[in-house]
């Protein structure tokens, strides 16, 4: 059984939830006047429908509401009862569809339902006026002319529409504020309290079953400064240990200007990560754990320093930039090389960053001779040029000749002469 | 007592503790498929080591270190590199078969120190399958400062792991501490064409497997990506 209020006067509408949850934590609020709840439950607390809905008058009188009480077998009877026949109607169950019989076609239509309005205009040319005309239609009848919308709206209207109540969830907040009796300066104190605030937001997070993709601080500095910033994870966390740690590693780096009177930390809760673990899958490093390891590398060398590369869609020598490792769930099977075979050595090249600049001595346009830092040889045999270029239009446009030069130091090395400037460099080496 | 000592004549589930053989965990490898290499590592790489590959410019020392990586990351195997000198080639190592969507690269512009804190952390860390510290290219005086005490720290960090530490350098540095130790040496290079047009097909190295119960020269040809 389920029991709905409806008030049309927009004062009681906020009280309207709050009465609602004094009955039954689960409630539906079908829209800003009307809620919905089971009152089952209330049976063994209370007693017959017949008391709980005089309990409910009883709370509703004391808080000076004006409401309209209906209790029926389905929600949405209830609803439409509530919102059409003034005072408590009480429906027993089998006579829904008695009770809804009088009321007019509209009442169906202002209901919340995933019908097109303009099938009102069709029942009425129809004929129809009320909900027992619809409801004397047979099924049959109204499916072949009407369909699935029309099928839908004659149970509406015989109150036969049986389905759970749709519960909203309460939102949760993920932030919390700290204000502090004394100014902070030291970074020890000040993660103490960080780790307690983590542990608070990570708790909200686990009882919703969820994990953080971010994590903003605020901090309220003296002077009425501030200093903020976001800490975006690789994969979503659940530990606050790790967060802390994260939060740490970039404190130590960046530390705030000045003493800190009061902090703000917010997290951004998103579908925590799902990894099935395979017996025949390689091991690969933990999420959190590599987090906290790439952090404290970067730290080290620098941000741009440690990551993934990823190459550019450019013929731009070394076109290149770094990113973070995608941590994906599974491992794909289509993982074989794509361009060399499994069991084929390919000849790389090492570069000098940056390239080295060189002389060179030209004979009958081939390099005889190479002097650079760290490279000097007569040319044993030379293969080129190649001329490149590209990307005219921007800042990076290049065009160059290149030349793979074997010196008779042994080594083999890719060197190149700048088209503009005429200079060269050594590129890189073959190893 | 002399029930005991019969006992320990007699049955041969008894044994004496001096006879109890320490249980050594049997060592793994990682299947390495080249021709030429795999003559030389018969299991494959093993797992839990240091293994050295060492050569002079052009040995194809950093062309059989990144086939490692290959194999490794086509297997779905999370590796690193720890580059030293800042002398890494993405587009070298894609072509050779390196998936980079699985590979974390630290540049550490010349700086030992960096790379062997970094080196330290990636193997703390767990869960690699390879981690390769390239050491090529950098002065020999900042190499012989680095302490013998931290080549005793990663053996102990990898051993009992899945991981291999590949140290790519021009001569050995982690002396003891490594398991294996490849030397590479170029024979020759090989071009197609005539004079003056000519194009690099490959490179001859001879490959020398130290630290092995049988040592003989395997001769490996690296090809140019096409």
């Amino acid at each position: 059984m389920y029991a709905c209020i409806h008030s049309a006067v927009p004062l009681f509408r906020q009280s309207l939830l709050e009465l609602a949850r004094g009955f039954s934590p689960e409630v539906e609020q079908a829209d800003a006047s009307t809620v919905v709840f089971s009152i089952d439950p209330l049976r063994k607390l209370i007693g017959s429908p017949y008391q709980i809905a005089s309990e409910i008058c009883r709370y509703g009188h004391e808080r000076k509401m004006q409401a309209s009480l209906a209790i029926a077998s389905n929600p949405d009877a209830a609803i439409l009862l509530a919102r059409n026949c003034i005072g408590v109607t009480l429906v027993t169950p089998g006579e829904e569809q008695l009770k809804l019989a009088p009321l007019p076609l509209t009442a169906l239509f202002t209901h919340d339902i995933p019908v097109d309005g303009a099938l009102l205009e069709v029942l009425h040319r129809w004929g129809l006026k009320t909900c027992e005309d619809l409801a004397a239609l047979s099924e049959r009848g109204v499916a072949e002319r009407l369909g699935q919308a029309g099928v839908y709206l004659r149970t509406l209207a015989r109150g036969a529409i049986h389905r759970p109540l749709r519960v909203a969830a309460p939102v949760t907040n993920y932030e919390e504020r700290l204000e502090l009796e004394h100014p902070l300066q030291l970074l020890e104190p000040l993660l103490f309290l960080l780790g307690r605030v983590l542990s608070e937001l990570c708790g909200r997070l686990r009882s919703q079953s969820r994990a953080a993709r971010m994590v903003a601080a605020r901090f309220e500095l003296e002077e009425k400064k501030e200093y903020s910033f976001e800490l975006e994870f690789a994969v979503p966390l659940e530990e606050s240990r790790t967060m802390l740690k994260l939060l740490q590693l970039h404190l130590e780096r960046h530390p705030p200007e000045g003493p800190i009177l009061a902090f703000t930390l917010r997290m951004e809760a998103v579908e925590p990560r799902r990894v099935q673990a395979g017996i025949f899958l390689p091991p690969t490093p933990p999420a959190d754990k590599l987090q906290v390891t790439l952090e404290r590398i970067a730290g080290m060398v620098g941000k741009e320093n440690a990551g993934t590369p990823r190459l550019l869609n450019t013929h731009r020598p070394d076109a290149f930039e770094m990113t973070t490792l995608p941590l994906t769930d599974a491992v794909q099977s289509d993982m074989q090389p794509q361009v060399a075979g499994p069991g084929m050595l390919r000849l790389v090249m090492r570069l000098f960053r940056p390239a080295l600049h060189a002389r060179v001595h030209v004979v009958e346009y081939a390099p005889k001779d190479v002097l650079a830092s760290g490279v000097r040889g007569n040319v044993v045999r030379s293969a080129g040029p190649w001329k490149t270029s590209g990307e005219w239009w921007a800042a990076t446009a290049w065009s160059r000749e290149e030349w793979d030069v074997a010196l008779d130091d042994g080594a083999l090395y890719r060197i190149y002469q700048e088209s503009k400037s005429r200079e060269w460099y050594v590129y890189g080496v073959y190893d | 007592m002399a029930n005991i000592a019969g006992a320990l004549c007699s049955d041969e589930r008894w044994k004496r503790a001096s006879e109890l053989h320490v249980l050594h965990e049997e060592q793994k490898f990682s299947p390495l498929e080249a021709s030429g290499i795999n003559k030389l590592f018969l299991n494959g790489l093993p797992r839990g080591a240091i293994t050295e590959i060492n050569g002079r410019r052009s040995s194809g020392r950093t062309s059989v270190c990144l086939h490692i990586l290959a194999q490794a990351t086509a297997r779905g195997e999370v590796c690193a590199i720890i580059d030293l000198c800042d002398s890494f080639h993405p587009v070298s190592a894609a072509a050779a078969g390196v998936r980079l969507d699985r590979l974390i690269w630290v540049r550490c512009h010349g700086n030992a120190e960096h790379a062997i804190r970094s080196a330290d952390l990636l193997l703390h860390a767990g869960g690699f399958g390879v981690v390769l510290l390239d050491l090529c290219e950098a002065n020999p005086r900042v190499l012989n400062r680095i302490p013998l005490s931290y080549w005793y720290r990663f053996r102990r960090a990898v051993e009992h792991t899945p991981a291999i530490l590949l140290l790519c350098a021009e001569s050995p540095q982690a002396k003891s501490c490594s398991s294996h130790q490849l030397q590479l040496k170029r024979n020759a290079f090989h071009w197609s064409g005539k004079p003056p047009f000519l194009v690099l097909r490959g490179l001859q190295v001879q490959a020398l497997l130290r630290k092995a119960r049988l040592v003989c020269p395997e001769s490996l040809f690296i090809r140019t990506a096409a």
